[in-house]
């Protein structure tokens, strides 16, 4: 039985039978579908507005989100890998876009679910948190938690300037190089000034001043600091200085956190403790993440 | 005793933990810290079965991890105490952990686990590995090498025989039977579960006691005292459960039933019973200490089922036929091009062989190719191969991750301020730099204080080579030079000289002062070049760092050196004494090697020390802060 025979197989194949119709139809009607499944099986698509959790280790970035999670603080070490759950908006707090909705409403429901992505703070581990700013796509805000007992120091004032001083710079980056004419998203910033409860903590508004000040320390510094090997080794000629960028208002004078308002990022900082003798204290917190969503 | 056990994620959060005595939470951070992230610590690992330890303030640590699900299990002990059980612990709790939990930590991402359920299974593996240890293990002094050998014997040993359950039931009843009560050793911390036995076993008539004994024999032939243990709280359960169905009329029955208890297949008979009425019946009781005892087969169910998967996929590969491997490839391939391939070793042997050749022709020393190699090989095994990226893409990113976090700096490394925080102590900054021979230390050092006189500080440079000729008047030139472009640039340098052959420790010691009281702010010492395997000239260097009291000890190190940087970074960084090594590196010539950086990882990775600087040229001002991107992307071209 040759190929070009009657009854053969590719006369079959291109025959209008009903055997052959059935099959090219389960055929059409089946590929797409596995493909899809195939390919979409672990990405559910998640629009939900996210809220980044970044600042030094040990800070507290975890223990807030086991609290808000779990509405008690469970123990923690330093992270390795960066988490997201998805969570609920605490009872008594109200998200702003449904203000004048009823309890009861499902809008409403849906309103107070948000996602808080947790992030490593350990120094060789940050690049998870810059790859999420690189391209913040659902993020509503950021929450920078800060250590207000170690910010009285020296050192943990430094870390934690530094750390703040790349965030924003990556926030800002954003906003001037952004294309359109109308520039991207406002990404508010909370400064979360965690350990209140501990009795070397400074308060809110003097840990405010104290990161002011060191920003624009490190703002100096990286000033004066030496250029970046990147084009020298990569054999370009590095003679031309490239553009580098300033944060806030062209990185003259000191910085205050109000000069980041420009570039479309509100900058708060709020006092609070996660863990604590006389009872977790994080209302202002969620004020202000209702307040963004 | 073991002070603290804990299930964390590696997100940080602690899903389960044990503590017998207080720990702070600063000893397992240091070991996430030191041995996770930074990978600083050079684990000792003695043989290849025991699991890596880590020592912490008079403690020692174990761990393991299970890696798909993002698990460390890490056990806490104090290092006087000798304990030999605690492998097998973690291998057992972490298979019980992963059997009981998985499925929920798979499911969604969320730091929530149920696991509140899981203390009596942790409590019951300790008692039986604690009791598998001969007690003289656990006593407080350093236990002798008999004692170790004989409970390193003792734990594969019953672990074997575990498995060979199966085989003793064809050789049932030969030997005698001792009652499971008195094979048990009365340890105190049993007590509560004898208690929990004397309801059933006590009121056991002379017949049961027969039967039980019966039912018992198959797996006591063995001679393990562990399964007697085991079999005989099954067959303790099933007697209650014929009391508890009324088992006084049917007392005879169960006689007569068990009077042929030879027969194997009464034995089994009974054993499958055995299996199905626990569960039931514990569940009818619900909580106390019956509970417990089915704990214990649904244990062993539990790491048993975690150790056949274990080994599933090895048998698969051998049994698989000429059919199955075909296929097997054929889909292996499609899965390569469009994803979703779940990693094993023998998938990544040989890409990782082509990555480390990759390695070594850009000048990494073999020794931080292969470390590299092994991150990136821990990392990705057990993995999925997410859509559309094959094999190679993804150990090619995985390898960018892997040296950009060795590459990484943990804190930063600002000069400038660091020159002014010490500065507001009241006294000068003072850097000091090391190296081999012919590296470019005057060089660098001239170029770092170029650096430092275009932001207007007042250097003095101490020449401390007073061995090679030339060297003072070398950095005479460099400071004439300097001082002519600081006349452009604002800043003062001046030269600290006391001519050849002198102690280069005092006249860096006098420099130091000598800037105190001339205000100067930041001092820059020159030392003489050394070959780093000669303990004659490094033993030095201990001398020098105690009287110049350096703030930081820069090593240059030259980007074209190949697998010698590796010792040549290590040897100075352990030359300063204990409690004193390198602050950083200086790798000169960059601009001579092209693409081939590898010199920077093999540094780095010898000592976890950061590159500060890179010299790339021949001017004062071709020094650069180092771009960990740009190195990684050369590196990775």
């Amino acid at each position: 039985m040759a190929w070009y025979d009657e009854d053969s197989w590719a006369t079959a194949a291109f025959a209008p039978k009903g055997s052959t119709i059935a099959v090219t139809f389960l055929l059409v009607v089946l590929l797409p579908i596995l493909l899809h499944q195939f390919l979409y099986r672990k990405t559910t698509p998640t629009t939900l507005p996210s809220f980044l959790l970044i600042g030094p280790s040990g800070a507290g970035k975890t223990a807030f989100l086991t609290l808000t999670e779990r509405k008690a603080v469970a123990q923690t070490h330093t992270s390795t890998a960066p988490l997201a759950v998805e969570v609920l908006l605490p009872e008594g707090h109200t998200p702003q876009s449904s203000h004048y909705r009823s309890p009861g409403d499902p809008a409403y429901e849906r309103s107070r679910r948000f996602q808080l992505h947790d992030t490593p703070g350990h120094g060789k581990l940050r690049h998870f948190a810059t790859t999420q700013l690189a391209n913040p796509t659902s993020v509503r805000g950021i929450i920078f938690v800060v250590d207000a007992a170690s910010v009285a120091e020296e050192a943990g004032l430094n870390e934690t300037a530094e750390y703040l001083h790349d965030v924003l710079l990556a926030l800002q980056k954003r906003y001037t190089g952004a294309t359109s004419s109308k520039g991207p998203k406002e990404i508010p910033v909370l400064v979360a000034a965690n350990k209140m409860d501990l009795f070397t903590a400074l308060p809110p508004h003097l840990v405010a001043q104290q990161l002011e000040k060191a920003i624009s320390e490190v703002r100096k510094s990286r000033a004066k600091g030496l250029k970046d090997s990147g084009p020298a080794l990569g054999g370009e000629d590095d003679s031309l200085d490239e553009e580098r960028e300033w944060l806030g208002e062209g990185g003259e004078g000191s910085f205050e956190f109000a000069q980041m308002e420009e570039v479309g990022t509100t900058v708060t900082v709020q006092g609070g403790n996660v863990i604590g003798g006389d009872g977790v204290d994080v209302t202002s917190w969620y004020e202000w993440i209702a307040a963004q969503l | 005793m073991l002070d603290t056990f804990e299930i964390l994620t590696t997100s940080g959060v602690v899903l389960w933990s044990r503590r017998y005595s207080p720990v702070g939470p600063h000893i397992i951070n240091s070991l996430i810290r030191d041995v996770f992230i930074e990978e600083r610590v050079q684990l000792h690992q003695d043989d290849a079965g025991s699991k890596p330890t880590y020592r912490r303030e008079g403690y020692t640590l174990k761990w393991t991890t299970a890696k798909d699900l993002g698990l460390i299990f890490v056990a806490v002990y104090q290092s006087l105490v000798h304990m030999t059980w605690i492998d097998k612990l973690l291998e057992n709790i972490r298979a019980l952990f992963v059997g009981l939990y998985g499925e929920q930590l798979k499911s969604k991402p969320s730091s929530v686990v149920n696991c509140a359920k899981f203390a009596p299974y942790f409590e019951r593996q300790i008692q039986d590995l604690e009791q598998l240890t001969p007690p003289s293990t656990t006593i407080l002094t350093p236990p002798s090498t008999t004692d170790n050998e004989s409970a390193d014997e003792s734990v594969p040993a019953i672990t074997l025989q575990k498995l060979q359950k199966p085989l003793y039931d064809t050789s049932a009843d030969s030997t005698p039977v001792p009652t499971p009560d008195t094979s048990r050793p009365s340890t105190p911390a049993q007590s509560h579960l004898l208690a929990g036995k004397a309801g059933p076993g006590g009121k056991l008539s002379r017949r049961n006691k027969k039967k039980f004994a019966a039912s018992t024999s198959a797996p006591v032939s063995s001679g393990d005292e562990a399964s007697v243990k085991l079999k005989g709280k099954g067959s303790a359960k099933k007697n209650r459960v014929w009391g508890d169905f009324g088992a006084e009329e049917e007392d005879p029955s169960v006689v007569l039933d068990y009077s042929q208890s030879d027969l194997r297949d009464e034995a089994s008979e009974g054993e499958a019973l055995a299996e199905i009425n626990p569960e039931s019946w514990g569940s009818r009781t619900g909580k106390g200490q019956f509970v417990l005892k089915d704990l214990d087969m649904e244990m062993d169910q539990i790491i048993a089922e975690q150790n056949a998967k274990k080994e599933a996929p090895a048998s698969a590969l051998s049994g698989g036929g000429l059919v199955g491997s075909s296929l097997g490839a054929i889909g292996g391939l499609f899965r390569n091009v469009v994803g979703g391939k779940t990693l094993t070793e023998e998938d990544l042997a040989k890409p990782l062989k082509g990555m480390e050749d990759h390695l070594l022709k850009k000048n990494v020393a073999r020794e931080a190719a292969v470390r590299l190699c092994d991150s990136v090989k821990r990392d990705l095994v057990g993995l999925k191969t997410s859509s559309f990226t094959t094999v190679e893409a993804t150990i090619r990113t995985s390898m960018e991750k892997a040296l950009a976090k060795i590459l990484t700096p943990t804190s930063s490394l600002d000069l400038l301020r660091e020159i002014q925080t010490v500065n507001a102590a009241g006294r000068p900054y003072v850097l000091s730099i090391v190296g081999v021979n012919g590296v470019g230390k005057s060089t660098n050092l001239s170029k770092i204080a170029f650096f430092l006189l275009q932001n207007h500080h007042r250097v003095l440079i101490a020449a401390a080579d007073t061995f090679r000729s030339g060297a003072v008047e070398q950095l005479r030139v460099h400071v004439r030079n300097l001082q002519e472009l600081s006349k452009r640039e604002g800043g003062q340098v001046d030269l600290f000289e006391k001519g050849y052959g002198k102690d280069a420790a005092n006249i860096a010691a006098d420099a130091v002062a000598h800037a105190a009281k001339t205000d100067f702010n930041v001092v820059l010492i020159d030392t003489a070049g050394r070959r780093h395997n000669d303990q004659r000239l490094m033993s030095s260097l201990e001398k020098f760092g105690k009287l110049a009291k350096p703030d930081k000890i820069l090593m240059v190190g030259e980007a074209l050196v190949g697998s010698d940087s590796v010792a040549q970074a290590r040897n100075f960084n352990q030359s300063f004494g204990p409690g004193r090594g390198l602050d950083g590196f200086v790798i000169s010539k960059c601009d001579t090697v092209g693409d081939m950086v590898g010199t920077l990882v093999s540094m780095v990775h010898a000592t976890g020390i950061p590159v500060v600087f890179l010299g790339v040229g021949q001017h004062y001002a071709d020094l650069r802060g180092l771009n960990v991107g740009s190195v990684c992307r050369l590196l990775m071209s």
